[in-house]
């Protein structure tokens, strides 16, 4: 059984709390962050929506006099929990509210039968991987955050045949897609997205793939992508440069590409450029390999 | 004196920028999100934008090209306001359309006001 909660914290599940105060405290969290990713209450709901992210199960840590310290949240899935936007405001940190998050986040996993957690941390925060690792976790991939801005120039498409493929046709290749992928990126991340699209491509050697994103306003986000047959690079190559070809003027972000991902040398090629990066931890016996 | 807008969501980030480019002589516009930024922008074009890289509703990189597609703006000097390492703060800021970048916190107030008025003046 894991320890109990630092005596002075209280922890709070957070759907007694509304979105906005949760955002805010998010927020103040991440002030003073290399990588802030601040939110607004929209984002915030999105976000909840998409990675299955669970309020119940949820906790803010606060004082037994009200002050509160933090706030981290519970993704569930089918055996496996994911744990995310854990932050602790700067002023309290060093006080053992993170692990009082941690170990009650864990808690609640036990509670409901899952005993596989995945989490990311940046690169670098020094802190939270000494403490994930403390708890538990192992790393188990380096991920990559890359970006390509609209001001570059379309590609010209390559010799491949592509085909466009439309919400349902996507959905029935998420469900057969293969490998585990990192929390973001897994098929169920796109089942509740809208303007989801896809691309099937052929190249003339017969090596052929798929990529399926998420088309919002300013931004080609969302990739989940499989190679079916033949060389991935050149696959990937082939469905990059037709989407930028189709939607030359759209900012994109595609988050947690594993560096080992035998794709990513396409993305260089088409002009993405590396944000920054995270570590993917996981803890307890996994059901999956890493793929 | 020249209008300088920044668009940052961190009040005390904000705060700071703002009261020392107040004390240099600067009229300054603020914008807390990237909706507001935009809006303020082309209401009232400034000489210079100062953008956070991470903003609540969309980034900064997002911003800085729809400012870019907007004739209004699309030649304003937009530097980049950011805790990014300059390793990788750089490539993504004149990729997205910047003119270069300021490291944040501010630390020296005489070398943030001297890079101002370098990108306003080479702008």
């Amino acid at each position: 059984m894991l320890p109990a909660a630092s005596g002075e914290v209280i922890l709070i599940p957070a759907n007694q709390f509304t979105l906005q105060e949760l955002t805010d405290l998010y927020n103040q969290t991440r002030v003073d962050y290399l990588i802030p990713m601040p939110m607004n209450a929209a984002r915030l709901q999105d976000y909840l929506l998409t990675y299955d992210v669970v309020l119940q199960h949820s906790l803010v840590a606060a004082l037994p006099d009200g002050e509160l310290l933090g706030v981290a949240m519970l993704g569930l899935r089918p055996n496996r929990v994911w744990i995310t936007r854990l932050g602790v405001l700067p002023s309290t940190r060093r006080h053992g509210a993170g692990r009082a998050l941690m170990t009650g986040l864990l808690r609640e996993a036990e509670k409901i039968g899952q005993p596989f957690a995945m989490l990311e941390v940046i690169k670098n925060n020094t802190p939270a991987h000494q403490l994930f690792l403390s708890l538990g976790f192992r790393q188990v991939s380096e991920l990559l955050i890359l970006r390509r801005p609209p001001i570059l120039p379309p590609p010209d498409p390559p010799v491949a045949d592509a085909q466009r493929l439309e919400r349902a046709e996507c959905l029935a290749l998420l469900r057969r897609a293969q490998g585990f992928r990192p929390w973001t990126n897994q098929p169920e991340s796109l089942l509740h997205a809208e303007n989801i699209a896809g691309l099937h491509v052929t190249l003339p050697d017969g090596s052929r793939g798929w990529l399926v994103y998420q088309r919002q306003k300013f931004t080609l986000t969302r990739f989940i992508y499989q190679t079916e047959r033949g060389d991935p690079a050149a696959v990937a190559a082939a469905f990059l440069a037709h989407l930028h070809h189709q939607y030359p003027r759209l900012d994109t972000q595609v988050e947690n590409v594993r560096t080992d991902d035998p794709h990513l040398p396409a993305f260089y090629a088409l002009g993405y450029l590396e944000a920054f990066r995270r570590l993917e931890m996981w803890r307890g016996e996994s059901p999956y390999t890493p793929g | 004196m020249a209008t300088i807008l920044i668009v940052e969501d961190i009040p005390d980030n904000a705060e700071l920028a703002q009261r020392i480019l107040l004390s240099a002589g600067y009229d300054v516009l603020r914008a807390a999100d990237a909706e507001t930024g935009f809006q303020l922008a082309q209401n009232r074009p400034p000489d210079l934008i100062l953008l956070d890289l991470g903003l609540p509703d969309y980034d900064g990189q997002t911003l800085a090209g729809w400012l870019r597609a907007e004739p209004l703006t699309a030649l304003l000097p937009i530097v980049a306001f950011t805790a990014w390492p300059p390793e990788t703060a750089r490539p993504m800021a004149l990729s997205y359309g910047c003119n270069g970048f300021i490291s944040k916190p501010i630390v020296r107030v005489n070398q943030f006001l001297s890079q101002i008025r370098s990108f306003l003046k080479t702008n």
